[in-house]
């Protein structure tokens, strides 16, 4: 069942329009990354369904109720911001407590109600000190209380990652979808880093100046991007890409890479001869047999230790810079100056037109 | 297309500040009227609109030009003196050690006492009979300096007054300023073994202008207005030396009642602050913007 | 790195040591005054010791002086309580009705918002003059000539734009998000408003009310146009009493020490933010 439906939304700060004509439905006890780069309107669309805002043009339902004229109070949603909007002279008990009390909450529910989400978050011992007094961490997961203490319909997570150090990120990034889950909360939230988007999100929302170019589960966008750009912000290494065109070969089609030629699965027989662009992810790009024919030949230029892999930078006979960073064999077996042809799996390679940098899906 | 609607709460909210102050025009308008007028209090069967007379009359008046004349001496020593002292105790404070910062709040003493109770103040050190600054000056072979009941020490005692009140104004702004500089430059300078004062001169200077010119704006909008120290001093006295802008219309309101005269001297002073307050307001609200980073949605 | 000679150190302090004796000495001097008679005043040359008196302090309270010539009445007590009321009353009004307005003007961009806050600021530089004497004509008709309310609400011409706009900047410093996050938890405006923004505000609120009541309290000009001898300031009334008394210099200088004491006082109080009140929220200190 919708529960956030936003129709046609259109926000506008004097002459810029931030977020220009969107569209997004949002499922009971779904929760939705908005991710894209900085000065996309991520933070203005949560701004907007939280009431901080208003859209010039049109609507945001919430269970087919439109929020138009509800006051921000009345919205009963939570929302964490980035840079964690504690309330500096309050204690974090206060902190967390201000959403059960403005429901009026009985002085033993609202402890109650405090000390439970506290242990959850595991602040519990913090709860008496003032936001000044608290390490980064401890502010964000006081944030992360005051939004959830109240149990909101909805819950608006601005980046709530963002200001905490990487060791912490990666703890919370393995607890909030246990958490959220464990609330039955319909989130959106909001993110820069495509790893949260993917770990947290049931679907994504790829917001790129102003517009949802993609929106789709973490497959979705990571197998099929709908263009050249999201293909890029979604993978690191970032996907690889290969000017070429598409030619016929027998009874299917091949991807025409300088000299290489690489089979292609069926459906793109109508692109034969179309100059398209090839986006290859780096993980796919495997180590060929000697002599496959239509392998990509090239050399091992350098190799770049990334987090538990290794990345290598190749270059092709013909010029062409990718990586790879599947498994190839050993450093020292295929070290930097190593020859070897590589390809990838016909599933493997996208078809994106030229010009429009658009996907170009197979057809039926 | 969906309805802007208007808020109304911020109007609520500031509307009843503009109300207490708003019929401030009033009496403006009235003075602006007034000023048109011949209309003497004493003679009120001569009332009448005149227009433009009574500022034309100035044109030839030398009363008007003398008023002119030590309105804008005044100004212009009392800022100028004020600048110079203010900017040099600034600097020499600089540092903020603490006997600095202890310095400095002493310092600000003078400028919270009210003006008229310094003069008051500086009327009983220079009283003939036991003014502690004429003993002073007897030692140094004046040994009957009258300080403002003598028209050649008039002007000069009340720009002492003036000048002890407001320097720490000009002080204290220039003070906060010199102390919020960047560091950089001058770890530079001094590593590159600038001489200092090329750095005073051509960093500490120009980096500093931005709180000079405010801060001697708004003490010139003062100055040219100055009543209290004056008017509590000498009344405009001995005779009329120090007739500056406001004591003069003073006197032609209350002694004179001259309410024609009185408007139309009012209203050039307004025509000069408006001026000055239109500059001033520039410069601050830059220097405004400075200290307050963030801009509200 | 440039070193401070020991000769630009000495230099420095004999500087530093002469500003500090032009700007504080009138004050100690005055100060000494008042604990001296007359006879010792008139002594030369004047003396640092003496015997001190509280002669003139009693004097000025109990509001009568006794002199050879006979009793003479000093009304400067009441002065002093005039001060205080107007002072009081003005920062009073001031900050309830400048403080809302501030905020309104710190958060929202309104038609004509930058125009009312600016014409509220040019009250403060306009002449006084220019306005105060067609005003003794108007006070006259309407009654409020000589009360107490009447100059109260003269009085908001000086004080209400020092606060709205010392005030106007401590409110742009609080980061919107966190009323925001506070209305999002389930608060109305005003209830936000009076547990977030006025507490966070705090600091600047007690500063701008200290700084405009001793901006009140220092006033000549308004009071001595519009007020009669039993509602007149401590500013006004210390001018009239010259008059009065005549040579009763010990009273005089009794009557300025505790008419500055005050705002020397509240400037003690307030230092920390005096910096950023005198320039209007200009400079912070």
């Amino acid at each position: 069942m919708t529960m956030l439906d936003l129709q046609r939304v259109t926000k506008r700060y004097g002459k810029d329009t931030v977020l220009d004509d969107i569209s997004l439905s949002v499922d009971e006890g779904e929760t939705v990354a908005i991710f894209g780069p900085s000065g996309a309107g991520k933070t203005v669309l949560l701004r907007l369904i939280a009431g901080m805002a208003e859209p010039e043009e049109g609507a945001i339902l919430v269970n087919g109720e439109d929020l138009i004229d509800v006051a921000p109070e009345n919205r009963a949603v939570g929302m964490a911001f980035q840079n964690f909007a504690l309330f500096p002279h309050m204690s974090a008990f206060e902190n967390i407590a201000s959403p059960l009390e403005a429901r009026r909450s009985t002085k033993d529910a609202v402890a109650d109600g405090v000390h439970k989400i506290a242990k959850l978050l595991k602040i519990d011992h913090v709860l008496g000190h003032a936001p000044r007094e608290l390490s980064n961490g401890q502010k964000q997961r006081t944030a992360l209380a005051r939004a959830l203490v109240a149990a909101p319909r909805l819950l608006l997570l601005d980046d709530p990652l963002r200001n905490v150090d990487a060791k912490l990120r990666f703890e919370m990034r393995l607890e909030l979808p246990r958490l959220l889950e464990g609330f039955g909360s319909t989130v959106l939230y909001v993110t820069q880093d495509y790893r949260e988007a993917m770990a947290l999100g049931n679907r994504i929302g790829v917001l790129i100046d102003g517009h949802f170019v993609q929106i789709g589960t973490p497959e979705d966008i990571y197998l099929t991007p709908t263009t050249i750009e999201v293909a890029e912000l979604f993978g690191d290494p970032v996907i690889n890409l290969f000017e070429g065109r598409v030619e016929k070969a027998g009874d299917g089609t091949t991807a025409a890479i300088g000299d290489a030629k690489l089979p292609l699965p069926t459906g793109y027989e109508d692109q034969v001869g179309q100059p398209v662009i090839f986006g290859i992810r780096p993980e796919n790009i495997a180590k060929a047999d000697d002599g496959t024919a239509g392998a990509i030949a090239a050399k091992v230029a350098a190799l770049l230790p990334l987090n538990d892999r290794l990345v290598r930078l190749l270059v092709s006979d013909d010029g062409h810079e990718f990586y790879t960073s599947r498994d190839l064999g050993s450093e020292e077996a295929v070290g930097e100056g190593a020859r070897l042809s590589v390809s990838a799996a016909p599933q493997d390679i996208i078809l994106f037109e030229r010009d429009s940098r658009r996907r170009i899906a197979p057809a039926r | 297309m969906r309805r802007k609607r208007r808020n109304w709460l911020p109007y609520l909210l500031s509307l009843p500040a503009l109300l207490v102050t708003i019929w401030i025009l009033i009496p403006f308008f009235t003075a602006v009227y007034y000023s048109m007028m011949r209309y003497r209090l004493s003679l009120p069967h001569l009332k009448g609109f005149v227009w433009f007379d009574n500022y034309l009359q100035f044109l030839t008046d030398a009363r008007f030009w003398y008023t002119v004349q030590v309105s804008l001496t005044y100004t212009v020593l009392t800022v100028v003196i004020e600048l110079v002292l203010g900017l040099g105790i600034a600097i020499l404070l600089q540092r903020s050690t603490r006997f600095n910062n202890l310095a400095a709040m002493l310092l600000l003493l003078p400028l919270m006492v009210a003006p008229a109770l310094a003069a008051l103040m500086w009327k009983l050190m220079t009283n003939p009979n036991f003014g502690i600054l004429n003993y002073f000056v007897s030692l140094i072979g004046f040994s009957d300096f009258r300080w403002a009941s003598d028209p050649s020490s008039a002007l000069f005692t009340v720009i002492l007054v003036d000048v002890w009140v407001y320097t720490p104004f000009i002080m204290v702004l220039l003070l906060a300023g010199l102390r919020s500089l960047p560091k950089q430059p001058f770890e530079a300078a001094a590593l590159d073994g600038v001489p200092k004062t090329f750095v005073f001169f051509r960093i500490t200077l120009p980096m500093l202008m931005p709180y000079i010119l405010t801060a001697s704006l708004f003490r010139m909008l003062e100055s040219i207005q100055q009543f209290d120290i004056i008017y509590a001093m000498t009344q405009g006295g001995p005779g009329n030396t120090l007739t500056v802008f406001q004591v003069e219309s003073y006197l032609q309101f209350f002694q004179f009642t001259n309410v024609g005269r009185s408007a139309a001297l009012l209203m050039v002073l307004w025509a000069i602050t408006f001026f000055l307050s239109n500059v001033f307001v520039k410069n601050w609200l830059r220097l405004r913007e400075r200290a307050h980073g963030v801009e509200a949605e | 790195m440039h070193h401070t000679t020991t000769g630009e150190k000495i230099l420095r302090g004999v500087l530093i040591t002469l500003a500090l004796v032009f700007f504080l000495f009138p004050i100690f001097w005055i100060l000494l005054m008042s604990f001296q008679t007359n006879a010792q005043i008139l002594r030369i040359p004047p003396s640092l010791f003496f015997e001190p008196t509280l002669i003139n302090y009693t004097s000025l309270i109990t509001g009568e002086l006794q002199t050879a010539a006979g009793s003479l009445k000093l009304e400067f007590m009441h002065n002093l309580w005039n001060s205080v009321i107007l002072s009081t009353g003005s920062v009073l009004i001031s900050l309830l009705l400048g403080v809302p307005a501030a905020y309104a003007f710190a958060r929202y961009k309104f038609r004509f918002s930058e125009d009312i806050a600016f014409t509220l600021l040019s009250f403060k530089f306009a002449p006084p003059l220019l306005v105060l004497l067609p005003l003794t004509l108007y006070f006259q008709a309407i009654g409020l000539a000589n009360t107490y309310i009447g100059l109260i609400w003269v009085y908001q011409l000086i004080t209400l734009p020092l606060i709205l706009w010392i005030v106007r900047g401590y409110f742009e410093d609080i980061s919107p998000d966190i009323e925001h996050a506070y209305r999002i938890a389930g608060h109305s405006w005003a209830k936000t408003f009076m547990k977030i923004s006025i507490p966070l505000a705090r600091p600047g609120i007690a500063a701008a009310g200290l700084l405009s009541f001793i901006f009140a309290w220092n006033n000549f000009v308004f009071a001595l146009v519009l007020a009669s001898a039993d509602k007149q300031p401590v500013t006004v009334g210390a001018l009239a009493f010259v008059t009065a008394s005549g040579i009763q210099y010990g009273q005089i200088a009794a009557a300025v020490v505790i008419s500055i004491t005050p705002t020397l006082a509240l400037a003690l109080f307030a230092q920390r933010y005096l910096v950023e009140g005198l320039s209007l929220g200009a400079v912070k200190g």
